[in-house]
């Protein structure tokens, strides 16, 4: 039996993994700031 | 004031973590990079195959220190969420639910890569053994402090009845340590110890790469919840405020 595709697949689902989990509070970072810089500017627009 | 018992007091402040932690992130992933490419380097070109595992003995220089590190994050939750518990330490409570994720992410890691290991070595991807299965009650009790965490409107009590669970769970990480010892199990036993090991140098290098690389990516990686966490939590405080207006400029 070819130990190729297991070692493989280990690598690509463990980088799969740990990219997921890194990119992820970046992505939701991001997605916030724009949120609260959003919500500064309308309330500098109300006053 | 002492330089070490003024340091853990500056950490307790949210601005202040949030601006060193900011300046660590980068030197963390810098870490993480330079010993992972090391550590596959020696893992996959420069080790030998093993006489018995053949090549898939490389499956293991991920999936053991992934195995510890699902271990390692557990146990560093409990001492968190009992310094949170007692002490009522805001950044620990966060700590521990920024952990977490990542703890969770580790353990799927050695679950896949065991099972994957596992069919070319012992004919099967899954058997109820007791570390298998010990190791898969520790992905169920990650997954229950998230649930947990999220199950509640007010952040405090959140983090505080997640702390408890991750306390009350830390009695499976002896579990899984000792299920090798404690009943017959298809999964070796430790090849690393406290009284040495049975693991030729050209092996255990890599390993030990790999290792210390994961604890810098966890380093890495529970900064950046923990400070995204911070931020939520903070939206309304003058120091968030501040520190968008510098942004906005």
């Amino acid at each position: 039996m070819s130990h190729t595709p297991f070692i493989l697949a280990s690598y690509l689902i463990s980088t799969a993994v740990l990219l997921w989990a890194a990119l992820a509070p970046v992505f939701n970072k991001r997605g916030l700031l724009q949120q609260l810089k959003a919500r500064q500017a309308r309330m500098d627009k109300t006053q | 004031m002492n330089p070490i018992y003024l340091f853990f007091h500056k950490t307790g402040s949210p601005p202040w973590f949030y601006r060193f932690s900011g300046l660590l992130i980068p030197w963390l992933w810098a870490g993480f990079i330079l010993l992972t490419a090391i550590g596959l380097y020696l893992g996959l070109l420069v080790a030998p195959a093993d006489y018995q595992q053949g090549e898939s003995v490389r499956i293991m220089y991920v999936h053991v220190p992934a195995a510890w590190m699902s271990m390692m994050i557990y146990g560093l939750m409990a001492i968190m969420g009992f310094i949170a518990l007692v002490w009522r330490i805001r950044i620990m409570e966060v700590m521990v639910i920024s952990s977490a994720p990542v703890g969770a992410a580790f353990t799927i890691i050695a679950l896949i890569t065991g099972s994957l290991w596992g069919r070319p070595t012992w004919g099967t991807y899954w058997v109820w053994d007791a570390r298998l299965t010990s190791e898969l009650v520790l992905l169920f009790l990650y997954f229950g402090v998230i649930a947990l965490y999220n199950s509640f409107d007010e952040p405090r009590k959140a983090a505080r009845a997640a702390s408890l669970m991750a306390i009350v769970g830390a009695i499976n990480l002896p579990i899984i340590h000792y299920s090798v010892l404690w009943w017959n199990t298809l999964h070796q036993g430790s090849s690393i110890g406290t009284s040495g090991n049975s693991i030729h140098p050209s092996m255990l290098w890599p390993l030990l790469y790999m290792a210390i690389a994961f604890k810098l990516y966890y380093g890495a990686n529970l900064l950046s919840r923990a400070r995204l966490r911070l931020l939520k939590q903070d939206h309304r405080k003058r120091w968030v405020q501040d520190l968008l207006a510098k942004e906005n400029q």
